[in-house]
C-alpha cells in the first residue's frame, strides 16, 4: 500500500497539497477501519454480484444443459439472439407492460397521494392509506391467484361487476388483447401502494408556508402544484421511476400464475422467459446471453434517466 | 375576505370528490380480500363462486382449512418463509449499514469508486443473474436449503443507498464532539449513528422482509425438497389444483398465507408509515 494521500477521498484530489499532507494520519486510520465496515457487504457483494454477472459472461460463450459437459460455442448464442424473433415479441410486450404499470404508479400514484393529503378526518385518511397498502405486503403469488379468481370469464366477479354496468363478459385471461392488460392491472394493483407511500413521504416534506405563502398571493390549486409541489417532489418522482422501471421489467409471478404467458406469447415476460429458457428447456448458456440483454437495458435505461433527470429534478 | 372565500369553497366540493375517488379505490383494493376470505369458508365451489356474493356463505365452514394444511405442509412452509426473511432483514441491517457508514463517514482509497461500483449493482436485479447464481449455488452445495435462499439477500445496494443518504444527514458536530471524547469509528458507529438511524433501519427491515418473504423466483429455482419450500412456492403447488377443483381449498391456503401479514401489518401500520415518511427515501 502505497501512502499517496492525495488520491485519498476521491473528492481530495482538488484540494490544495497543504490541507491533503495534513489529512494524511487519519486518512490512513480510515482506511483500515473503512475495510473493517465494508468487509461484510463486500464479500457478500462479490460472491452474489459480481460473480454471477462475470459468470454470466462466461455462461453466454457455451452450450450447456446441466446434465453433460458444456460445449464451447464461441458467439453463437449472440447471433441466435438477433434472429431470435420470439425474444424481441416478447421484449416488445414486456415493455408496453410495463411502460403501462410505470405510467400507472408514477401518475396514479401521485394523485392518489395528493387526494390522500387533503384535508379529511385523521381516520378515514389512515383507513385509505392502509387499504392501498394491503396489496403491497402480501406476495405477488397471493395477489395473481386472488385475480384468477376474481378475472374468471364466466364466474368472475369483475364481470359481475361489469355486467351490472352493461358491458358484456370479457375474456380477461384468454384473448391475447386483454391478457397483457390483466397483468397490468393486477401488478399495478399490487405496487401501487408502494409508490403512493413514497409519495406521501415526499409530500410531507415540502414545508406548509410554501404553499400557505402561495395561498396569500392568490395562486389557484393548480398553479401551487405546478409550481411549488412538482418542483419540490422532483427527487420523488426521480426515485420512484427508477424503481418502478427496474420493478415492472421484472415481473414473474403474475404471467405465470395468471396466463401462463398465454395465449401464445401475448403476456409472457422476459423473466419468465428466462426461466423458461433455463429451468424448462435447460439451456443455460442462451438463457445467460438473454440475461445479458436484460441486464444491458436495465443499465441504458437507469443511465438515461438519470443523465435526464438532471434537467428536471429540484434538489432545493 | 374573497382570497379567503375562494379556496373554501373549492375545498368543500373537492373533499366530496376527493372522498368518493377514495372510497371507490378502497373498495377497489379492499373487496378481493374480502372475497376470497369469503371463499375460504365456503363448503363448496358452488358457494364460493356464488353472485352476487353474500357477505357470509350459506353453510360456511372452517373445514377448508383442515384440508389444506392436510395437502400441503403448510406450517412448515411458514416457518421456512419467516426463517428466510428473518435472517436477510438481520444481515442486511448489519452489512448495509456497516458499509453505508464507512460510504458517508470515512475517507479512503478508491471510496468513489467502490460506491460507484454498488450503485451498478442497483441496477443488477437477482432476476437478470438467477442461472449463474444457481450454478453458484450449486457449487457450494447450497441448493435445496435455506441459505441458497438466505446468502444472495445479505447484500442490497439499495440497503447501502439508503442508510448513506440518512448517515449523511446527520450533523458532523455530534461525531466530531465524540472523536474529541477519543471515542474510535465503531463506537460512533454503534453508539451514535446506530441509534439515530431508527427510522430508515425500520424502513429498511419493512421493505426487505416483505420483500423476502414474498419472493418467488428464487425458491423455485433454488429448492427441490417441499419439505424446504417457501410460502409464495406453496401456493403454487396449492394451485397446481386449479382444474382440480378444489377451489375452496386454495382460497383457504391463500387466506392463510395472507392473513397473518395483514394482522401484524395492521398492527404495525403506524409505525411503518411514519418511518418511511421520515426516512427521506428518495435518491
Amino acid at each position: 500500500m502505497t501512502t499517496r494521500t492525495t488520491l485519498g477521498g476521491g473528492s481530495a484530489t482538488a484540494a490544495a497539497p497543504r490541507r491533503a499532507a495534513l489529512r494524511h494520519p487519519a486518512t490512513r486510520r480510515d482506511g483500515l477501519a473503512a475495510t473493517g465496515f465494508l468487509l461484510p457487504s463486500m464479500i457478500a457483494f462479490l460472491i452474489f454480484v459480481v460473480v454471477p454477472t462475470a459468470g454470466m459472461f462466461a455462461l453466454s460463450l457455451f452450450r450447456w444443459n446441466l446434465l453433460s459437459d458444456g460445449q464451447f460455442i464461441g458467439l453463437q448464442n449472440y447471433e441466435r439472439l438477433f434472429s431470435d424473433e420470439r425474444l424481441w415479441s416478447i421484449y416488445a410486450r414486456t415493455a408496453g407492460m410495463a411502460i403501462a404499470i410505470l405510467i400507472i404508479n408514477v401518475a396514479l400514484g401521485l394523485l392518489f397521494a395528493v387526494l390522500l393529503e387533503s384535508r379529511m378526518p385523521r381516520w378515514t385518511r389512515t383507513i385509505f392509506r392502509m387499504s392501498f397498502l394491503f396489496p403491497f405486503v402480501i406476495s405477488s403469488v397471493a395477489v395473481a391467484l386472488i385475480w384468477r379468481f376474481l378475472l374468471d370469464r364466466d364466474l368472475g366477479l369483475v364481470n359481475y361487476v361489469l355486467g351490472i354496468l352493461g358491458v358484456s363478459r370479457l375474456d380477461w385471461l384468454g384473448s391475447s388483447a386483454l391478457a397483457p392488460i390483466s397483468i397490468v392491472i393486477v401488478a399495478s394493483w399490487k405496487m401501487i401502494g408502494f409508490s403512493i407511500l413514497v409519495y406521501v413521504a415526499g409530500l410531507q416534506s415540502i414545508p406548509t408556508e410554501y404553499k400557505e405563502a402561495a395561498i396569500m398571493d392568490g395562486a389557484s390549486a393548480w398553479q401551487r402544484f405546478w409550481r411549488i409541489t412538482f418542483p419540490l417532489l422532483s427527487p420523488t418522482i426521480f426515485f420512484l421511476l427508477i424503481i418502478n422501471t427496474i420493478n415492472s421489467l421484472q415481473i414473474f409471478a403474475e404471467p405465470v400464475l395468471l396466463t401462463g404467458g398465454g395465449p401464445g406469447d401475448a403476456s409472457r415476460t422476459i423473466v419468465q422467459f428466462i426461466y423458461n429458457i433455463a429451468f424448462e428447456s435447460f439451456d443455460l448458456g442462451y438463457a445467460s446471453t438473454v440475461s445479458l440483454t436484460l441486464l444491458a437495458i436495465l443499465i441504458v435505461l437507469t443511465v438515461v434517466q438519470f443523465r435526464i433527470s438532471r434537467r428536471w429534478t429540484f434538489y432545493g | 375576505m374573497k382570497l379567503r372565500r375562494y379556496p373554501r369553497a373549492t375545498s368543500a366540493l373537492a373533499l366530496t370528490i376527493t372522498l368518493v375517488v377514495l372510497v371507490l379505490a378502497g373498495i377497489v383494493m379492499v373487496a378481493p380480500f374480502a372475497w376470497i376470505f369469503r371463499g375460504a369458508i365456503s363448503p363448496t365451489d358452488a358457494v364460493l363462486f356464488k353472485l352476487p356474493p353474500d357477505l357470509i356463505p350459506e353453510g360456511a365452514t372452517l373445514e377448508n382449512f383442515g384440508r389444506t394444511l392436510q395437502a400441503v405442509p403448510f406450517a412448515r412452509f411458514f416457518l421456512n418463509s419467516v426463517t428466510v426473511a428473518s435472517a436477510v432483514t438481520v444481515a442486511q441491517i448489519v452489512t448495509c449499514s456497516t458499509a453505508a457508514y464507512a460510504f458517508a463517514r470515512l475517507k479512503f482509497r478508491g471510496s468513489n469508486i467502490l460506491f460507484a461500483l454498488i450503485l451498478g449493482a442497483l441496477m443488477i436485479p437477482l432476476q437478470a443473474t438467477i442461472v449463474p447464481l444457481f450454478l453458484v449455488m450449486s457449487k457450494l452445495q447450497l441448493t435445496n436449503t435455506l441459505w441458497a435462499l438466505i446468502l444472495p439477500g445479505v447484500f442490497s445496494a439499495f440497503g447501502i443507498f439508503l442508510l448513506r443518504q440518512h448517515f449523511l444527514s446527520l450533523p458532523e458536530s455530534i461525531e466530531e464532539a465524540a472523536k474529541i471524547d477519543g471515542a474510535g469509528h465503531f463506537r460512533i458507529y454503534a453508539q451514535i449513528a446506530m441509534p439515530l438511524a431508527g427510522p430508515a433501519l425500520a424502513t429498511l427491515a419493512i421493505l426487505t422482509f416483505t420483500h423476502t418473504l414474498n419472493e418467488l423466483l428464487l425458491p423455485l429455482v433454488m429448492i427441490n425438497d417441499t419439505e424446504n419450500q417457501t410460502l409464495p412456492v406453496g401456493l403454487v403447488l396449492l394451485a397446481g389444483r386449479f382444474e382440480g377443483g378444489t377451489l375452496t381449498m386454495i382460497a383457504a391456503g391463500i387466506t392463510m398465507a395472507v392473513l397473518p401479514v395483514l394482522v401484524v401489518f395492521l398492527i404495525l401500520q403506524r409505525r411503518i408509515t411514519q418511518s418511511v415518511a421520515s426516512s427521506g427515501i428518495k435518491l
